[in-house]
């Protein structure tokens, strides 16, 4: 058959977001590819220079739609660096909880999409299911069901409500059990080892020098997780270790990619748990908005000049925050605002990763890469 | 002994050869008795001097007569295509239903665990507890006892309501209407509804022509496959060539509809469909073979009737050839290309492969004549291997000291039609168990998994039913120890083959696939 050039997206079930990647095509070998993004480009960081320190953070929750939490709270740490603000280390304890049971709902998220990527629809609804305990979770924190706006600067939103803590352990335990029938649905099916096995090899050397972070990089053997080697919040209290998969001499391939997120939601898992026990004052007391427990006292205004900047384990990778103060011309706004955006540097990687393979392996390499284009457009 | 074949009440054959030839012996002697004389005389002129006598004297009952065995076969033929069509389309009704409500059980698995309200009951003895304590000074108790009062009424001690309402199923109906059952004529009602749209650059003709040899084929596949005894629309000596002849058209019709749509997907899809044709057609051909040979007869009638064991064997061919039956099974799925063989419809990468440009009723006729197929391949394995229209073990049961005479009132009253319909029902229970816990396997996979597994072992499948029916078999009923022997070894075969876990790895950790660290980190450990 001649080669021929397929448009997948931007509505095609591939795309998981709206972005369209053109396949060249000879036969079912995939010959070439090209990713075309920037559909849903909203001007973040543009519009985060007319809003004040707070309201920003609005914005950057609805960054990742599968991953608000955790994109809020990248923001969050670079204002702080900025505005010079001492966190009550209550209020760490509860960000980081929250972050890891965002970070387990985000990789819900992509396990149940990565199910019917290579034709399986249970695990979709199941892992659909046990996010909606996660999302309760955030909820209950945030008050609302996908954006929570929950850190401020300075410190949480809210204290944990009455009961969460009992709430929040039973169901992440519940969780830890539910994991092992993913692995059952998964590990032990050999349909899924041939079609996930041996498929999307990524280097990890290559993977560095493109610049791609998170679990597609642990995936590669490549130990490096910014909680674990540039430790923020109260990670380095916590018992843990980052999964990291020992991939093959070809480098990670899809497997590899989808062992390294089950095992990090295991660790997320817990994380908040320990959080949960080792909050100062107890997970079960409850402290009013406010409570210079959980909220420290931050400037509104941030002097001319100064510049503020935090690297932040996303669930997808790397993110980071870049702010710049703006002096009394600009009031309580920003100078700058510079979004770094994990998925827009892995996507042209991933979309390299698949020429060799089969079409049908299309959907499979690229969920691996777990593609969240919120956060890609900006 | 009872023998269904021949004494199951439900004789529509013979219903319906007895009503045609009495209908037109009815015909016949309305008919006027006398000779009718057509005879015409032409009188002479100057050219023929004698005058011409034209037609003979006949009579309209011979001449009746004459035609009456094929008016009466065409009546009669016509009638039991109604009757096989009518049984087909309406049993057939159960077949979306079970796909429907089956893959939703076994996608909810254990139905309420989505939200706090199941907490209260909990699961793998975990549970919530008892919030409403730790509110202070006792408020929470009234709280405690609306929660307590609010569970012992309506919580999920009444587990199958409540599941169904946490989950938003309407199952909480009345059973006897089959909540659920009338969504397939809904679904009709609206691809019938729809408009028909042509792409322009679609090779029309064939784009038209397409759906027909789909439907068509598969229409035609029940005219050969007996619900019963006598429920059948044509019986052919060949029976089962004529039939998997016939499956075999509609990846034809695939494969144009894929080319002439004009779209780069369904065009994949169309090539797929061809591609897998190879993998799987000559195996599944193969394993019929073995079936046919073990029974002596390419006709399915017989072979149901040898498993029966009126006056020869009488053991159900999955116990003599069992990995016969996981080759049909296999090779089926893959005929009917449902999950994990899907390859020419996989939604993720193909959007719809080849049907993504139809749409409205032939997009409904073709997924009805997907389903058909599904349905013909369990009915088929039901008839090749599970004894088609006898009851599970029906002799042992009939043969009992006290109960023997109440099981054999049942079999004779349950035509074998319930059997047939209760085993292909339960065989597409299967088909959506493998559906709901498989993934998709790639098109060089199923090419290389069915060249070098399905066809050798075909082959092999083929062997034991020539030394079984050659060297074993002596035209008097089994042995019992052929039976239970072929079973067992498959059986500890399967077992064996099914563990294939590294057990080295399962000794060094706990699963065999463990995310280890290649280097045991520190924290802060890259901080340069």
């Amino acid at each position: 058959m001649a080669e021929m050039w397929i448009s997948m997206g931007p509505q095609h079930p591939m795309t998981h977001g709206l972005w369209t990647l053109k396949v060249k095509v000879d036969g079912e070998t995939v010959v070439d590819t090209e990713p075309d993004l920037g559909y849903i480009h909203r001007g973040v960081e543009k519009i985060c220079e007319a809003r004040d320190f707070t309201q920003i953070t609005t914005y950057c929750d609805r960054l990742c739609y599968a991953s608000a939490n955790t994109w809020s709270h990248s923001y969050i740490y670079a204002a702080e660096d900025l505005l010079e603000v001492e966190v009550p280390e209550r209020a760490e304890y509860i960000r980081l909880m929250a972050i890891e049971i965002q970070r387990i709902a985000s990789h819900l998220m992509w396990l149940g999409a990565y199910g019917p990527d290579i034709g399986n629809l249970s695990v979709m609804v199941w892992c659909l299911r046990e996010r909606e305990m996660m999302m309760d979770l955030l909820q209950e924190l945030g008050g609302s069901r996908m954006h929570y706006n929950f850190p401020r600067v300075g410190g949480v939103k809210r204290d944990l409500p009455h009961g969460f803590a009992q709430r929040a352990r039973a169901k992440l335990k519940l969780f830890l059990n539910r994991i092992q029938e993913y692995e059952a649905l998964f590990d032990e099916s050999t349909v899924f080892l041939v079609r996930s096995q041996g498929v999307g090899y990524a280097k990890p050397e290559e993977m560095v020098n493109h610049g791609v972070t998170g679990p597609n990089l642990r995936a590669g053997g490549v130990n490096y997780d910014i909680r674990w080697a540039h430790p923020y919040s109260v990670y380095s209290e916590l018992d843990w270790e980052p999964p990291v998969e020992r991939s093959s001499i070809k480098g990670a391939d899809c497997y590899d990619r989808y062992r390294v997120r089950v095992e990090e939601m295991r660790v997320s898992a817990s994380l908040a748990l320990q959080a949960l026990d080792k909050m100062p004052g107890g997970a079960d007391t409850h402290h009013e908005p406010g409570d210079p427990m959980i909220l420290a006292k931050a400037p509104a205004r941030a002097p001319e000049g100064t510049t503020g900047a935090h690297h932040f384990e996303d669930s997808r990778g790397e993110s980071m925050f870049y702010i710049a103060g703006g002096g009394e011309s600009r009031g309580k706004q920003p100078y700058r605002v510079s979004i770094r955006s994990p998925i827009f540097i892995t996507i042209p990687f991933a979309a390299k990763c698949m020429i060799g393979y089969k079409v049908a392996d299309i959907p499979a390499i690229m969920g691996s890469f777990d593609p969240c284009i919120g956060e890609t457009d900006r | 002994m009872i023998h269904m074949a021949s004494g199951d009440w439900l004789n529509i054959v013979g219903w319906s050869e007895s009503l045609t030839s009495w209908s037109m012996d009815n015909v016949h002697d309305i008919l006027p008795s006398n000779d009718i004389d057509m005879q015409v005389t032409i009188p002479s002129t100057w050219a023929w001097p004698e005058p011409i006598t034209m037609g003979p004297i006949f009579n309209l009952q011979q001449g009746f007569a004459s035609i009456q065995p094929a008016l009466e076969s065409f009546m009669h033929a016509t009638i039991m295509c109604t009757v096989v069509f009518t049984v087909m389309m309406l049993t057939m009704l159960a077949i979306p239903y079970i796909e429907r409500k089956f893959i939703g059980r076994l996608m909810d698995r254990l139905g309420a665990t989505t939200t706090m309200r199941s907490l209260w009951v909990g699961e793998s003895g975990v549970t919530a507890g008892e919030w409403w304590k730790q509110l202070p000074f006792g408020m929470g108790i009234p709280i405690g006892w609306v929660v307590n009062l609010l569970n012992s009424y309506w919580g999920n001690s009444h587990e199958l309501e409540t599941v169904s309402r946490v989950n938003n199923r309407s199952y909480h109906g009345y059973w006897f209407l089959l909540p659920g059952f009338f969504q397939a004529f809904a679904d009709f009602m609206k691809f019938a509804t729809k408009e028909h749209i042509v792409p322009k650059n679609a090779d029309k003709v064939v784009f038209e022509t397409a759906p027909v040899i789909i439907l068509a084929t598969t229409i035609m596949v029940f005219a050969f496959v007996p619900f019963g005894p006598h429920i059948y629309a044509a019986n052919p000596e060949l029976s089962l060539l004529f039939m998997m002849a016939i499956f075999g058209v509609a990846p034809l019709g695939v494969f144009f509809a894929g080319w002439a749509s004009n779209n780069k997907y369904t065009l994949i899809g169309g090539m797929r469909s061809a591609a897998q044709l190879t993998a799987y057609e000559i195996p599944l051909l193969i394993t019929v073979l073995g079936v046919a040979v073990l029974s002596g007869s390419f006709n399915i009638i017989e072979i149901v009737d040898f498993q029966m064991g009126q006056n020869e064997g009488n053991v159900w061919n999955i116990f003599l050839l069992p990995l016969g039956a996981a080759l049909f099974l296999i090779t089926m799925i893959a005929e009917v290309e449902r999950i994990p063989f899907d390859m020419p419809e996989a939604e993720a990468e193909l959007v719809e492969g080849w049907w993504t440009e139809y749409g409205g009723i032939r997009w409904g006729l073709m997924f009805a004549a997907e389903y058909m197929r599904s349905y013909a391949a369990c009915i088929l394995f039901a008839l090749f291997f599970l004894g088609g229209w006898e009851a599970p073990f029906q002799h042992t049961l009939a043969g009992l000291p006290i109960v023997g005479g109440t099981f054999e009132t049942v079999f004779t009253v349950v035509p074998g039609l319930v059997w047939v319909l209760i085993k292909a029902w339960l065989l597409f229970a299967v088909f959506v168990w493998i559906r709901a816990s498989l993934h998709r396997v790639r098109t060089d996979q199923i090419l290389e998994f069915g060249w070098r597994y399905l066809l050798p072992l075909s082959v092999v499948n083929l062997v034991v039913a020539t030394i079984l029916r050659l060297e074993v078999w002596t035209g008097e009923p089994w042995d019992l120890w052929v039976p239970v022997a072929l079973t067992l070894a498959a059986l500890v075969l399967f077992v064996i083959l099914a563990i294939d876990e590294d057990e080295e790895a399962l000794e060094v950790q706990r699963r065999p696939y463990s995310t280890q660290a290649v280097v045991k980190a520190s924290p802060g450990s890259h901080r340069d």
